[in-house]
C-alpha cells in the first residue's frame, strides 16, 4: 500500500516512521504473543507431538520395551500389511465408518430437518436433550449397557421373540456376521445426537426466507431437504463427518468392553491391536507401526472431507 | 407456514419414537439393576421385589467414594489449567494474530485428528521416563496436552470473531497485551470458556484408555477407567454391574441436565466457526 | 526329556502329599511385628488367593494386603506393565513367565527354594516354573511357584448322564463321542463351554484334551516349553483338531459360545445346561456348592482302551517381581501356603486342587461326596501315566489372545478348519518367538 505513495520528503518520512513503529509493535506483540502461546504449546508438544514422533521412531525398531532397541527399517510396516489379523483391523475400522459416520450424519440430517419443520417449541428442545444424552456418557458405559442389551437374555432378543422372530435371536456380539454391525449400532446410538444437534444448528442459520419462498411454491419436505438444506449445510456436514470418522477409526473403548476384538478378529480395530501388541506381546515396534499407519489414515481420510466441505466458502 | 397436519403428526411421532429408542437402553439397565444381585434377569421387566440395595452394594464394592474423589481431583487438576493456557494461546493466535499464527493453528489442528490409541504407547514410555507414571499426575498432565488442539481451536473461533476496535481503543489508552487479555477479552469470553470447561470436565470424567494404561490401581483412575475394571469383577452379576454403571453415569448425567443449555449452546455457537 | 521325567513324578507327589502325616515345620517369618503391606495382583473369579491372603493376615496380623484384581485376559495385558512399573507386585498371578524372566522382570526364586526348603519338596512342583537361559521351560532357574497343582478334565452332570444311560465314565474317545451323540439325540446340550474373547476361548481345553487323547503328550509339552523346532502343527494334533471341528459342526457346544464368559459357562452348567463341561478342579467348590452330589469328573479318555488318560495339569503359578519391596515376605507366604495345615485345607476346600508342598505335609480332609475326591484320584492316575501337560494357552504370553482364542472362535463361526487353525497358531507362535 505505502509503496504507492509519491514521495515528497515529509510524507515519505512520515510514512517510513509509521511503518517502522508499526513493525516494532508487531515484533513486540509477536514476542509477547508467543509467550501467550508458549504454555499451551509446551503441553501440547510434550504430550502429543513428542509421542507422535516417538511412535514414528519406535515403528522402525524391534523393541520389547525393556531390552535394547534394534533398527529393523520398514519390517514392522511389512508385518502389519502382511499379517491378516493386523491388516484386517484397518478394514474393520473402515467398515465402522459406515456406522459411526454415514448413518448418524444421514439420519441426523433427516431428524434435524424434521425437528425444524414440526417441532420448533418444547418438543424440539426436549428431543435435542434426549438425543444428546448418549453422547455425554462414557463410551465404556455405553459398551456395558449395550453388551447387556445385545446378550442372549437381553432386551434386543426379548423384543425379537415378542414379535415372533425368536429364531433370529442370537448373541449378537459373539456372532461373526453381526458383531461388527452390533458395535456399529452402539456407535450410531452414541453419535446420532451429536450430529443432529450440530446439523440443526446449521439449519437455524439458513435464511428462513429461502424456506418460506420454497413453501410458498408448495415444495414438500423432500424437495426442501435436497435443494436447500443439504447444499447449505456443507460445512456442518463436513464437521460431523470429520468428528465421526475420527471416532470410528480410533474406536477403542466400546470394542474393548463389548467384544475385545472377537469373535475371531471380526471386531478387532487398530486401537485394540495396538494395545495388545504393545502391552501384552511387548512388540512395541509392530504396535507403533500400526499406530503410525492409523494416524496417517485418519489424516488421509479427513483432508478430502475438509476440502470438500469448505470449497465454496472463499 | 404451510405444513400439513398429517406431516406434523408423522414428524412428531417419528421424533417421539426416536427418543424412546434412545432412552430405552437406560431404562433397561435401570430395571435390571433392581433385580436381586447375582440373578440372571431378563432384559425388560420389573423384578418382583425391587432391590434398591444393589446401588448401595455397588457403591461399596466399586469403591465409589474413593473413585469419586479421584475423578474430581483429576478434573480439578486438568480443567482450570487447560482453560487458562488454551485461552491465552487462542487469544494470541486469533486476536493478536502473531506471526506464524496460521502455521501454529495448523499444528494444533493436526492434533485434533490424532487418535489417543496412536500415541498411547509412547505416552506410557514417556511417563515412565519423566517419572509421572502411576502417580496422581499420570492422567492429568497428558490430558491437558491432549485437550489443547480442541481447546485452542475452540477459543480461537471466539477471538477471531471479536472486533479489533476494542483492542485498538485500549491500545491507545496504553494498555499492555496482558491488560488487553486479562481486563478486556477474558471477561468477554466467559461464555465460550465456561462451555469449554464443562466439555473438558465431562471428557476427563469419561476418559478410558489413558486411565487404563497409565494408572495401575482402578480406584485411582477416572470414573470410566474404573468402570472397565468393575466390569471385569462383576461380569456375571448383571444386576450389580448395571447398578454400578448407573452410579457412574449419574454425575455426568447431572452435569448434563444442569448445564445442557450451555453444552448444547456451546455446540450451537462454536463448533463450526473454525 | 527331563521334564517328562519330572512330570512322571506327579503321582508320587500326589500320593505323598495325600498320605503322609503332620509334622511340617515352617521357617521363621522374615518379618517381625512391624506392619507389612503385600502388594498383590490376583485373577478375578477365583477365591483361593483371596481366602489364603485373609487367613495369612489372621495368623500374621501385621501383614496386610493391597490386592488388585482383574479378569484373566486383562491380567495378561497388564502384567508386563505392572512388573516393570515403580510399584512392582510382591505377588502376582503369572500364567506365563518366559519373556519376563528373560527381561529380568521376575525374581529368580532359587535362593528361596534353598533357604525355605522348596528344593526338597517332590521335584515336579518346581520344574514347570523353571526357565533355562535359552528361554525353554522345564529346567533352569526358578521364576514362579505354584499356589496349588490343578487338574483338568471333563465334569459331568450325573442326573443328565443317567438320562442318556451313562453308567460310568467313558473309557475311550469313541465311547465318549458316543455319549456326546446320545446327549445330542436326547436334546441335551452335550458340552457347556465358554468362548468370549474377554475370558479367553474355553475350547482350548477340549482341543488339548483331544490332542493328548489321540497322540503323545511330549510334543505338546515341548511346544509349550518353547523347545527348539517344536511345532503344534503335527499330524496327530490335526486329527485332534478335526475331532473338535466335528463336535462343533454337530452342535455339541452352545450356539452362543463366542459370547459366553467363563463365569457364565460355569454358572449355566450348574443350572443343568450341558451334560459335560471341560474345566479344571479350581471349579470344584463352586460345582459342589451349586449341584451337590450331582457332579462327576473323569480325565479325558484315550483313543484306544490300552492307552492312558491324559490331562492338562499345571501349577497355579505366582511370581514375585524382580524389584518387589517385600519379596521375602511373599516367598514366606508361598511356603506357608504349602505347609500350614489351615492353608492346605483352604487350598483343597476353596481351591479344589492338590496343595503340593513338602512330602511330609498333612493331608487335608476332603468331604465325602465332593468332586474333589474324583479330581484328586484322576490326578494320581494321570501322574502315574506321565501324561500331564501344561496348558497350550501358556506357551507364550500372547498365544491365547492372538492365536487360540480368535482362531477357535473362527472355527466355531465356520471360518476356520482344523488344518488352518493349527497353521495359524503355529505362525503366531513363531512370530512371537522371533520377537
Amino acid at each position: 500500500m505505502t509503496s504507492m505513495t509519491i514521495n515528497t520528503g515529509a510524507r515519505a518520512a512520515a510514512a517510513a516512521s509509521r511503518r517502522t513503529s508499526h513493525k516494532r509493535r508487531v515484533r513486540r506483540e509477536g514476542f509477547v504473543g508467543w509467550l501467550f502461546v508458549l504454555p499451551a504449546f509446551l503441553m501440547y508438544a510434550t504430550f502429543e507431538l513428542l509421542p507422535l514422533l516417538m511412535s514414528i521412531q519406535y515403528s522402525f525398531l524391534r523393541w520389547d520395551g525393556i531390552g535394547p532397541m534394534t533398527w529393523v527399517g520398514l519390517k514392522n510396516y511389512a508385518t502389519v500389511l502382511e499379517v491378516p489379523s493386523l491388516f484386517g483391523t484397518i478394514i474393520n475400522a473402515f467398515k465402522l465408518v459406515v456406522f459411526f459416520s454415514f448413518v448418524p450424519v444421514a439420519l441426523g440430517l433427516i431428524v434435524a430437518s424434521v425437528m425444524r419443520r414440526v417441532a420448533a417449541g418444547r418438543l424440539g428442545s426436549l428431543s435435542r436433550t434426549v438425543l444428546f444424552l448418549p453422547q455425554i456418557i462414557p463410551l465404556v458405559a455405553a459398551g456395558i449397557i449395550w453388551g447387556w442389551l445385545l446378550a442372549m437374555p437381553g432386551l434386543f432378543n426379548q423384543v425379537l421373540r415378542l414379535v415372533g422372530l425368536g429364531g433370529a435371536a442370537r448373541a449378537w456380539l459373539g456372532d461373526f456376521d453381526w458383531a461388527l454391525p452390533a458395535v456399529g449400532i452402539i456407535g450410531i446410538w452414541v453419535l446420532l445426537g451429536f450430529c443432529t444437534v450440530l446439523l440443526e444448528t446449521g439449519m437455524s442459520k439458513i435464511d428462513p426466507s429461502l424456506y418460506e419462498s420454497a413453501r410458498i411454491d408448495g415444495s414438500g419436505w423432500l424437495r426442501e431437504f435436497f435443494s436447500i438444506t443439504v447444499p447449505l449445510l456443507r460445512q456442518e456436514i463436513g464437521v460431523c463427518l470429520t468428528v465421526t470418522v475420527i471416532a470410528a477409526l480410533s474406536a477403542f473403548d466400546i470394542v474393548y468392553v463389548t467384544t475385545a476384538g472377537g469373535p475371531g478378529y471380526a471386531t478387532a480395530v487398530p486401537g485394540i491391536q495396538i494395545y495388545i501388541l504393545a502391552f501384552t506381546e511387548q512388540r512395541i515396534g509392530t504396535a507403533s507401526a500400526l499406530a503410525v499407519l492409523l494416524m496417517a489414515l485418519v489424516i488421509i481420510v479427513i483432508l478430502p472431507i475438509q476440502r470438500l466441505s469448505r470449497e465454496d466458502r472463499v | 407456514m404451510k405444513i400439513g397436519r398429517s406431516e406434523i403428526f408423522a414428524g412428531r411421532a417419528f421424533l417421539c419414537a426416536l427418543m424412546l429408542l434412545t432412552v430405552m437402553p437406560f431404562i433397561s439397565i435401570f430395571m435390571t439393576a433392581l433385580y436381586p444381585s447375582g440373578t440372571m434377569p431378563s432384559g425388560f421387566g420389573w423384578p418382583e421385589h425391587m432391590q434398591w440395595g444393589n446401588f448401595v452394594e455397588a457403591f461399596k464394592v466399586a469403591n465409589m467414594a474413593k473413585l469419586l474423589a479421584s475423578s474430581v481431583f483429576i478434573v480439578i487438576e486438568v480443567v482450570p489449567i487447560a482453560l487458562v493456557i488454551s485461552t491465552m494461546a487462542a487469544f494470541a493466535i486469533g486476536l493478536l494474530r502473531i506471526p506464524g499464527s496460521r502455521a501454529l493453528l495448523a499444528l494444533f489442528v493436526l492434533g485434533l485428528t490424532l487418535p489417543f490409541a496412536g500415541i498411547i504407547v509412547p505416552l506410557y514410555y514417556l511417563e515412565r521416563r519423566i517419572g509421572i507414571y502411576n502417580t496422581p499426575l499420570a492422567i492429568g498432565l497428558p490430558l491437558i496436552g491432549l485437550y489443547m488442539p480442541f481447546a485452542v481451536f475452540w477459543m480461537r473461533a471466539h477471538f477471531v470473531g471479536m472486533s479489533t476496535e476494542i483492542s485498538e481503543a485500549a491500545r491507545l489508552d496504553g494498555a499492555t497485551t496482558w491488560d488487553l487479555f486479562w481486563r478486556i477479552h477474558l471477561p468477554l469470553a466467559r461464555a465460550p470458556i465456561s462451555s469449554l470447561g464443562i466439555l473438558m470436565s465431562v471428557w476427563t470424567w469419561n476418559q478410558f484408555l489413558i486411565a487404563l494404561v497409565l494408572v495401575e490401581d482402578p480406584s485411582r483412575r477416572t470414573m470410566a477407567g474404573a468402570l472397565g475394571a468393575f466390569q471385569g469383577h462383576y461380569a456375571t452379576n448383571v444386576p450389580l454391574l448395571c447398578a454400578g454403571t448407573i452410579l457412574i453415569l449419574v454425575p455426568t448425567l447431572l452435569i448434563f441436565i444442569l448445564f445442557q443449555r450451555q453444552i448444547i449452546a456451546a455446540l450451537l455457537q462454536g463448533a463450526v466457526k473454525g | 526329556m527331563k521334564c517328562k521325567a519330572f512330570l512322571a513324578l506327579l503321582p508320587l507327589l500326589a500320593a505323598t502329599t495325600l498320605a503322609f502325616a503332620e509334622g511340617t515345620k515352617l521357617p521363621t517369618p522374615p518379618f517381625g511385628k512391624e506392619p507389612v503391606v503385600l502388594n498383590a495382583y490376583f485373577e478375578t473369579g477365583f477365591d483361593i488367593p483371596f481366602k489364603l491372603a485373609e487367613e495369612f493376615t489372621k495368623q500374621y496380623p501385621n501383614v496386610t494386603w493391597d490386592i488388585k484384581q482383574d479378569q484373566f485376559t486383562n491380567l495378561i495385558n497388564s502384567t508386563p506393565r505392572l512388573l516393570a512399573g515403580d510399584n512392582p507386585p510382591d505377588l502376582i498371578r503369572l500364567p506365563t513367565m518366559v519373556s519376563f524372566s528373560k527381561q529380568g522382570l521376575l525374581k529368580n526364586l532359587d535362593g528361596y527354594a534353598n533357604s525355605l526348603g522348596w528344593a526338597s519338596w517332590p521335584v515336579p512342583q518346581l520344574s514347570q516354573n523353571r526357565v533355562a537361559a535359552d528361554g525353554t521351560r522345564g529346567s533352569g532357574a526358578l521364576y514362579a511357584m505354584g499356589l496349588n497343582y490343578s487338574m483338568t478334565g471333563v465334569f459331568y452332570n450325573k442326573k443328565l448322564a443317567a438320562q442318556i444311560g451313562m453308567k460310568q465314565p467313558p473309557k475311550t474317545l469313541a465311547e465318549f463321542e458316543d455319549l456326546l451323540a446320545k446327549a445330542k439325540a436326547a436334546k441335551l446340550l452335550p458340552i457347556m463351554e465358554w468362548g468370549s474373547a474377554k475370558s479367553g476361548m474355553g475350547l482350548a481345553f477340549p482341543l488339548q484334551a483331544l490332542m493328548a487323547s489321540v497322540g503323545p503328550t511330549q510334543p505338546i509339552n515341548d511346544w509349550i516349553f518353547q523347545k527348539k523346532g517344536a511345532t503344534i502343527d503335527t499330524p496327530s494334533n490335526l486329527n485332534a483338531a478335526q475331532h473338535l471341528e466335528q463336535w462343533i459342526k454337530k452342535g455339541y457346544f452352545p450356539t452362543d459360545i463366542n459370547a459366553i464368559e467363563y463365569t457364565d459357562a460355569a454358572d449355566r452348567f450348574t443350572k443343568g445346561e450341558g451334560l459335560f463341561t471341560f474345566n479344571g478342579d479350581w471349579q470344584n467348590p463352586a460345582y459342589d456348592a451349586a449341584m451337590p452330589g450331582n457332579v462327576g469328573f473323569f480325565a479325558m479318555p484315550p483313543e484306544k482302551a490300552s492307552g492312558s488318560p491324559a490331562a492338562m495339569s499345571a501349577p497355579l503359578t505366582y511370581g514375585i517381581a524382580a524389584k518387589a519391596k517385600n519379596a521375602d515376605a511373599a516367598a514366606f507366604f508361598l511356603t506357608w501356603v504349602a505347609s500350614n495345615p489351615v492353608a492346605r485345607q483352604i487350598n483343597v476346600d476353596v481351591g479344589g486342587s492338590n496343595p503340593g508342598g513338602p512330602a511330609d505335609a498333612a493331608t487335608p480332609k476332603v468331604k465325602a461326596g465332593s468332586v474333589t475326591n474324583e479330581t484328586l484320584a484322576a490326578g494320581v492316575v494321570v501322574g502315574k501315566a506321565g501324561t500331564a501337560m501344561d496348558f497350550i494357552a501358556n506357551s507364550t504370553s500372547a498365544i491365547f489372545a492372538q492365536g487360540w482364542t480368535p482362531e477357535l472362535q473362527k472355527m466355531v463361526g465356520g471360518k476356520q478348519n482344523a488344518a488352518g487353525l493349527l497353521k495359524a497358531v503355529q505362525a503366531e507362535y513363531l512370530r512371537e518367538l522371533a520377537q
